[in-house]
């Protein structure tokens, strides 16, 4: 086989987006969501499902610029697009990633779920392999 | 690489939560009120949005971390947390600030065993302090129950406005108003003393009553919140009466009266929702540990020489509670506290249910007349409950052309589904009864 063929993957994240869509519930609801959410994250960790997860801060730095000299705070707090927090999922596949991204109690309130399947290798080094096993040029790899 | 697993496979038993009913509602009215102690009742709203973002905190780790030994301590700890933050970081309080700094410091969340009491007490002033601010005289009475709901019993707004059938944002205008009106007022953190107390007294217990009694008339709205507003009225009145500024006859009286009526609670209704009548109701379901604890608060009541409208009230319910069955109700008894209801208290509501207990005693006939003697009757041409009690004479007298009338009338006032279908089912009775009558005739 001259070009290694990408194994179909079985991790994804789920990330959940948005970091205030919880900042008005009631404490009613709040309670049932920390029980709900609690209850959901222990099942599926016990169905093997689900490897682990953990919440994210609102606060930290952005980095960017060349040699990282930006940093700037963030995310912003207020955004949309703010990561929560995140489950690491094993799964057979992305429409069983999706079915469980579909029970997140949080949906109904507004938090946004996405799932990314988890490359086996960062995808540009995937395609210098790719080149190289073409070409020939690196050593190391797996005709 | 993960064997595949069926997604509907039954989830495996996990640890059911510890958390109780009510939890982060009962602990958010507490954390509340602590902290308006801390940062005064000016900065009400700031003691809410602290309390809010600690239960916020708790939503955002507990699912990942599991949920902690001591969830309310840890809550506590929290919003502590929160408020160090922001007095230092936003500067709120200026001259004042190295003071309240150490005094959240030494709020301890998890005290020493031998201080557990005393801290208790502590907390248990400031709900108390915070209610007399909710229930200024000055702030209107809307107003006032929508407060005490919000910061004391941790309700939404949301919540507030379904229970008073009204929408969010009227809720929340009346919130604000209600704050301001205290930052205005300069209303104290304190439960006033000397002759003060008796009067904001009054109008502590008269919000509390108005609380209960829109959670138990029932006639509209989402009964499972409506159910939570009399058990919410409970709550902060027991906390009251255990104060040694509420060890009084008429705190003592008003507690009776709501137990004793929650009592009930769960036999008004069918498995399915409808309505059922007194003489209907399976008295076996009815709380037995909130009777007994009613009749203790009667009993307590019973202490000095005030006689309030509260005493009464709890008395005639505690009549229905010790009756065995419907047939031995001690009518005469609840008719004599009925009359003496009707001296304290003039309103045609009160007078129509004298007119029933009226009619049990000295019959149908008497009920009627009552009825008719009713002062400032046409007040009530449009409650639904007089047609309907009318329609009860009239069919105990067999006129069951006028008993079809008053339900006709009373089906038309009242939105209640349940309370319709009720209705409708004496009125078939009625129609029916009356065919019969006619057909007799011939």
């Amino acid at each position: 086989m001259s070009t290694p063929t990408p194994t179909p993957t079985t991790d994804y994240l789920l990330l959940f987006r948005g970091t205030n869509w919880d900042k008005h519930l009631s404490p009613e609801q709040l309670q049932k969501l920390v029980t709900d959410w609690y209850t959901w994250f222990e099942r599926l960790k016990q169905e093997g499902k689900c490897a682990g997860g953990h919440p994210l801060q609102a606060e930290g730095k952005i980095v960017s610029g060349k040699k990282g000299r930006t940093i700037a705070d963030g995310p912003f707090v207020e955004s949309k697009e703010a990561i929560g927090g995140y489950f690491y999922l094993q799964v057979a596949s992305e429409s069983e990633a999706v079915a469980i991204a579909q029970q997140c109690p949080g949906l109904e309130h507004g938090c946004v779920v996405e799932v990314r399947p988890v490359a086996d290798m960062c995808s540009a080094r995937a395609r210098a392999i790719e080149m190289a096993s073409r070409t020939g040029e690196l050593t190391g790899v797996p005709a | 690489m993960n064997t595949s697993q069926e997604i509907d496979s039954t989830p495996p038993a996990v640890e059911i939560s510890r958390l109780a009913d009510h939890l982060f509602r009962h602990e958010a009215g507490k954390l509340v009120s602590i902290l308006t102690g801390i940062f005064g009742t000016s900065r009400l709203q700031l003691a809410e949005d602290v309390v809010q973002e600690a239960l916020v905190r708790a939503l955002q780790t507990w699912p990942y971390y599991g949920i902690p030994k001591n969830p309310a301590a840890w809550l506590t700890q929290t919003a502590k947390n929160l408020a160090l933050d922001l007095i230092r970081r936003e500067k709120l309080f200026q001259d004042k600030e190295p003071e309240i700094i150490t005094f959240v410091e030494q709020w301890s969340a998890e005290p020493r065993p031998d201080d557990a009491v005393s801290f208790d007490t502590e907390i248990e002033d400031d709900r108390l302090r915070l209610m007399f601010a909710c229930c200024h005289p000055l702030i209107p009475q809307e107003s006032q129950t929508a407060l005490a709901l919000k910061t004391l019993c941790g309700f939404s707004p949301a919540e507030i406005a379904k229970a008073f059938l009204t929408t969010e944002a009227a809720i929340a205008k009346r919130l604000t108003r209600a704050r301001q009106r205290i930052r205005e007022l300069r209303v104290p953190f304190a439960v006033p003393a000397g002759e003060e107390l008796a009067g904001r007294l009054d109008a502590v217990l008269q919000t509390l009553y108005l609380l209960f009694n829109e959670g138990y008339k029932a006639s509209s709205g989402e009964q499972l919140v409506r159910a939570e507003l009399c058990h919410e009225a409970i709550r902060l009145v027991t906390l009251l009466a255990r104060h040694a500024v509420g060890n009084r006859p008429s705190i003592h009286a008003l507690a009776a009266l709501m137990f004793l009526n929650t009592a009930r609670l769960p036999a008004r209704t069918d498995p399915d929702g409808n309505i059922l009548r007194l003489n209907e109701q399976d008295r076996s379901s009815w709380d037995t540990s909130m009777i007994a604890r009613g009749l203790y608060h009667l009993s307590q009541s019973a202490a000095g020489e005030e006689l309030t409208a509260y005493h009464l009230q709890a008395g005639i319910a505690a009549c229905h509670c010790t009756a065995v069955d419907f047939a031995s109700t001690d009518w005469p008894r609840i008719l004599s506290l009925y009359d003496r209801l009707v001296e304290l208290d003039d309103s045609p509501v009160i007078a129509l249910n004298r007119a029933v207990a009226l009619a049990h005693v000295q019959g149908p006939e008497a009920g009627v007349e009552a009825v008719a003697g009713i002062r400032d009757q046409q007040l009530l041409d449009s409650y639904y409950l007089l047609h309907a009690v009318l329609a009860q004479f009239e069919a105990q007298l067999n006129h069951f052309q006028r008993a079809a009338e008053h339900l006709r009338k009373a089906i038309q006032l009242t939105e209640l589904k349940s309370e319709q279908l009720l209705l409708s089912n004496r009125l078939h009775d009625c129609e029916r009864r009356a065919r019969e009558a006619a057909a007799l005739q011939i």
